[in-house]
């Protein structure tokens, strides 16, 4: 083929241009240690590269925030502590206050000492976190959530909201607890009814808490829910006969009967610590409807003609209002047969309510226990994450050295020789044999 | 007979000596661009008849012609336009390339420091840094936001330069072409005496053209050439030129379109029309990377910018009122026709944007013929013929504001061309940062069930700030939940565990075994610093999909664009990578045929020495022969 002068000029400065561009390429690749320089050099892992440094940052995010929600949990996990050793406190005071060995006097100090508790207990509930917050106002940080309207009554000022930290692209955890949850929402009795000795009782009948015998009885319609327990002593009778009744008060109706409620002697006999239970006995039950509440519950001592017992639900009742009652047992406490009975009937109440507290405390330290740990798994997945993140990125963007130098001297290479060929060619000409 | 040895050898001499001119010639053309190599063709002259036969007479010279061919040369001139094409969309894509996926400099690094801002309000929401730190984090993002739209405007600026450079080339290089034409003409070349050198030079400019935009040529009987462009429109008629010019674009302000002027009129030229060369290669720019690069890019700050505000509205600031716009809300654009062909109606349309997640890429034209409006999405050119407005199409609601359009008008719609230039914080106050929601729920105190009642969604603000506490009241024997205090008046609603329970925006759910008579009620969220719900909402947004129909978050619809970009520049790199080896292969092909090779011009040069000093030879032995006759004679 015919070549023309200009051709071979063009033919070898268009070489010597592709392999040096090659070469300026592998040595940006390899300054910059990365293997595509924009886009275009590959498209579809620069989107990848963009979407996986998001991932990675949201998930470096949660990192941070899983370190903030353990820091908030901690503190709250620390106030819930101190509440429940505080509640055990409170509990073993109130257990030596009824051993029988108190004097008044001694029981007033127990009840000045209780005092103490009280306003711990209430500066555990107001604990704030390192930024003033307080833990347990709900979303109303600023709010302080307990505080006395008057003595012996706290006022919940704060919400039932819980703080929620994002701690997973799915999962958001709570890292507070309502106060009104945790200190207030504290059933009394034994969890479903309340069993109360009537202020004006003067014998020494003290009831028990009682128990549920069958829920599902308990809970049914039709159900008043609401007894007294009324006893009668026949002292004519040698030695004296104690008999009772249970009254269904919102019906006024006898249920042993089945009438309307009449005085006593009643037909059901009383035995000491025995099983009253809510339910039809026949005999000595006249009662021609069969009923069953559910419940049962004992009564101890010698209760006086006239003593009543009421059987309520169980309400809500907050840790303060408990601990003052207590208090206020244990203050206004008097001498005598009468008085150790209404303080053995007040302080079992206060304790049945402690217990209920204690449980509440405890479930809650649970949760909280349970949501630090998934605080911690959820890190420990997020290092975990990020290191799989790490490498994907590493992948799409980081340059194979080896590659990359090995192609740098095969191209060095190849540039010389066409350098050296090309001067060679061009210095092949008839002129200079003329 | 000497006499016509005489004639003969002089004859061998000027063919020699033409033989040499030409060689030097072509020596001294060895590097001029454009020039075709040229030959000296001789013929044996008629001879003459005696009776002994016929004499041959000698050499004759009959013209100087040159080694061209049409067929090479339209070969590289096709492949030189697209290749000047190619090269001209690779060096503006590249720059679009380069801006978008830096790490250090693109939008991703922005948005992420955005949302992390979002994220420090939701794990401190009473905190007054975390909250200054995301409204500064959100201007970040904003200026990110319009730096990179300005510099897509400056490289359509650069466009809109380049544009009106290379068209006055056009115009420039036309006239010379013109004058040669006339040169030639005046010239008396004819077929078979070419004006060789002339000839080359207007085949340069012709070349110079072909760079610029595709021209055809159409050679006349008087060798003049005539020149097209585009869809036939004439450039060069013998030696008369019509010009092109650039000017504004009647339909879009911010683009240069290229007239045709014919008779003092100035019709405008298709960008479909201006194929290859540079002209092409920046039109195409334009049209298919440019326009869709900004308005992606605008649609990621419309979408952004308009679902993050609708979130922050469904929240409450620290103070208790309910939140307001974080960002200022992006606008559609409408542009009606201006100019000679302006719009003759009093119509004036509006566009507002309606949905912002079924937005797309595209702009609009928006036709009145025939009473009716012909809506038509510029990206894929479907055309929605609407009888009366106002219509939303594709999530813009187009209406008609004022007046009424003459019978022709056209409009521009552009949805999200200009939203990340106008992208601005419109938040400073720390205490304006909608962290909380506006409602928060609670099971009353005394209620004896297990039911409990979730935090309570908010979906809308219309009923909000609560007039007063909404009452819920289970009733066992109905299993139904009664409504008190929610106005407009609610409920009742049965009860289902953990169903949604929807009314007036809030929607609620419940839990557990609810007891007969348990209340739970929803209040205005007062005094709530510490609450973040709505902070957390708005932090889920970076991962929504909220883009293109809820198919790509934020980051993925911005980094669709970065692949979209990446794959248009990275085509058009191998496109031009291999028509630069096409332009190669078809000039080494033209070359072989028409160039210089020195090595041949030498041998040539001793070949006509040699037979120039042959003819002298001739010359001198005539001369002898003469002397002999004249010895006879003394």
């Amino acid at each position: 083929m015919r070549v023309s002068t200009n051709t071979i000029f063009e033919q070898g400065i268009f070489n010597l241009q592709r392999v040096q561009s090659q070469l300026v390429k592998a040595q940006e690749q390899v300054a910059t240690g990365r293997r595509a320089l924009t886009p275009a050099d590959d498209p579809v892992a620069a989107a990848r590269i963009l979407e996986v440094t998001q991932s990675k940052s949201i998930n470096d995010q949660y990192a941070r925030n899983a370190d903030s929600a353990t820091a908030s949990i901690g503190l709250e996990e620390n106030a819930l502590t101190r509440y429940t050793a505080l509640l055990q406190d409170i509990k073993t005071l109130a257990v030596g206050a009824g051993d029988g060995a108190q004097t008044p006097t001694d029981l007033k100090i127990l009840g000045t000492e209780l005092r103490g508790r009280y306003a711990e207990l209430l500066g555990a509930a107001n604990s704030t976190d390192g930024n003033g917050l307080f833990l347990f106002s709900g979303y109303q940080g600023t709010t302080q959530p307990f505080a006395e309207s008057a003595s012996g009554t706290v006022v919940y000022s704060g919400d039932q909201g819980q703080r929620l930290v994002q701690i997973g692209a799915a999962r958001q955890i709570a890292v507070s607890d309502a106060g009104s949850d945790v200190f207030q929402r504290v059933r009394t009795g034994n969890g479903v009814f309340e069993t109360t000795a009537n202020a004006a009782n003067v014998g020494t009948g003290i009831v028990g808490k009682g128990v549920v015998r069958d829920a599902a009885a308990w809970a049914a319609a039709g159900n008043p829910n609401n007894f007294e327990v009324r006893f009668s002593v026949d002292s004519t009778n040698v030695p004296p006969r104690t008999t009772y009744d249970i009254v269904d008060t919102v019906n006024n109706l006898s249920l042993t009967t089945g009438a309307a409620p009449a005085a006593g002697p009643y037909l059901r006999p009383y035995q000491d610590g025995a099983t009253i239970t809510v339910a039809r006995r026949s005999p000595p039950d006249t009662n021609a409807t069969a009923f069953d509440y559910g419940i049962d519950l004992a009564v101890t001592g010698a209760p006086a003609s006239g003593d009543r017992f009421t059987l309520a639900p169980s309400t809500n009742e907050d840790i303060f209002a408990t601990v003052n009652q207590l208090i206020q047992a244990l203050e206004t406490s008097a001498p005598g047969a009468t008085g150790n009975t209404r303080l053995a009937n007040s302080l079992n109440a206060a304790m049945n309510s402690i217990d209920n507290a204690l449980d509440v405390g405890l479930s809650v330290v649970a949760s909280v226990g349970a949501r630090a740990k998934e605080i911690e798994t959820s890190r420990t997945n997020s290092a975990d994450l990020g290191l799989q993140y790490d490498t994907t990125l590493s992948g799409l963007r980081d340059l194979d050295y080896a590659k990359a130098l090995s192609e740098i001297s095969f191209n060095t290479v190849a540039l010389q020789a066409a350098q050296k060929t090309f001067v060679q060619i061009q210095g092949l000409s008839l002129f200079n044999f003329m | 007979m000497s006499g016509s040895i005489f004639s003969i050898g002089v004859s061998g001499l000027n063919a020699a000596q033409a033989g040499l001119l030409t060689t030097s010639h072509n020596i001294s053309n060895v590097a001029t661009e454009g020039y075709t190599r040229q030959t000296v063709i001789q013929t044996n002259r008629d001879p003459q008849f005696t009776g002994s036969g016929f004499f041959g007479q000698g050499v004759e010279v009959d013209t100087v012609r040159r080694q061209y061919s049409q067929f090479l040369n339209s070969q590289v001139l096709s492949a030189q336009t697209q290749a000047s094409y190619l090269d001209t969309y690779v060096a503006q894509a590249q720059q679009i390339d380069n801006l978008l996926a830096d790490p250090s400099s693109g939008l991703s690094p922005a948005l992420q420091g955005f949302f992390s801002g979002v994220q420090d309000v939701a794990a401190n929401p009473s905190s007054v840094p975390s909250r200054q730190s995301m409204i500064s984090l959100g201007q970040a993002l904003v200026s990110r936001f319009q730096a990179i739209d300005a510099r897509l405007s400056e490289i359509r600026e650069g466009v809109n330069t380049e544009v009106g450079g290379i068209v006055s080339q056009i115009n420039t290089l036309a006239s010379q072409v013109s004058t040669l034409n006339r040169q030639i003409v005046n010239s008396g070349s004819t077929e078979a005496k070419p004006a060789n050198d002339l000839l080359d030079q207007r085949d340069t400019l012709i070349a110079d053209l072909n760079k610029l935009v595709k021209v055809s040529t159409v050679p006349q009987s008087d060798g003049s050439l005539n020149v097209f462009i585009g869809s036939g429109q004439s450039l060069v008629v013998g030696n008369t030129t019509f010009s092109l010019t650039s000017r504004r674009s009647t339909a879009d302000a911010a683009n240069v379109e290229i007239g045709y002027v014919v008779g003092g009129a100035t019709v405008v030229l298709g960008e479909d029309s201006l194929q290859g060369g540079q002209l092409g290669g920046l039109l195409t720019f334009r049209e298919q990377t440019l326009d869709p690069a900004a308005n992606e890019f605008g649609r990621v700050a419309t979408v952004l910018t308009q679902t993050f505000n609708a979130q922050h509205r469904l929240g409450q600031d620290i103070k208790g009122v309910l939140g307001g716009d974080f960002f200022s809300a992006p606008a559609a654009v409408v542009q009606s026709r201006t100019g000679s062909n302006g719009n003759t109606g009093s119509g004036v349309l509006t566009a507002t944007l309606a949905n912002v997640g079924q937005l797309t890429a595209s702009d609009y034209s928006v036709t009145f013929t025939g009473g009716a409006y012909l809506v038509t999405r510029l990206s894929d050119d479907t055309q929605l013929p609407f009888a009366t407005l106002p219509q939303t199409v594709d999530g813009v609601a187009i209406a008609l504001a004022s007046g009424t359009p003459a019978n022709g008008d056209s409009f521009l719609i552009q949805p999200t061309r200009y939203a990340a230039r106008d992208a601005r914080v419109t938040i400073a106050d720390t205490s304006l940062v909608a962290a909380a929601a506006p409602v928060r729920t609670a099971g009353a105190l005394a209620n004896l069930g297990t039911g409990k009642i979730s935090a309570g969604v908010v979906s809308s603000v219309a009923n909000l700030p609560l007039p007063g506490n909404v009452t819920f009241t289970y009733a066992q024997a109905s299993n139904q939940f009664t409504v008190a205090g929610a106005a407009p008046a609610a409920g009742p609603f049965t009860y289902t565990a953990g169903s949604a329970i929807s009314f007036n925006g809030l929607t609620v759910s419940f839990t557990g075994a609810p007891a007969d008579g348990d209340t739970f009620t929803i209040v205005n969220n007062t005094a709530a610093v510490a609450d973040n719900r709505n902070a957390l909402l708005l932090g889920q947004l970076q991962t929504v999909p909220t883009v293109a129909n809820g198919t790509a978050s934020y980051q993925s619809a911005y980094s669709q664009l970065v692949s979209n970009v990446g794959n248009d520049t990275h085509e058009v790199q191998v496109q031009s990578t291999a028509q630069d080896s096409l332009v190669k292969q078809t000039r080494e092909a033209q070359q072989s045929f028409s160039g210089v090779n020195l090595d041949e011009e030498a041998a040539n040069l001793l070949r006509y020495q040699q037979a120039y000093q042959a003819s002298g030879k001739v010359l001198q032995i005539a001369s002898t022969l003469f002397d002999t006759v004249l010895q006879i004679g003394r």
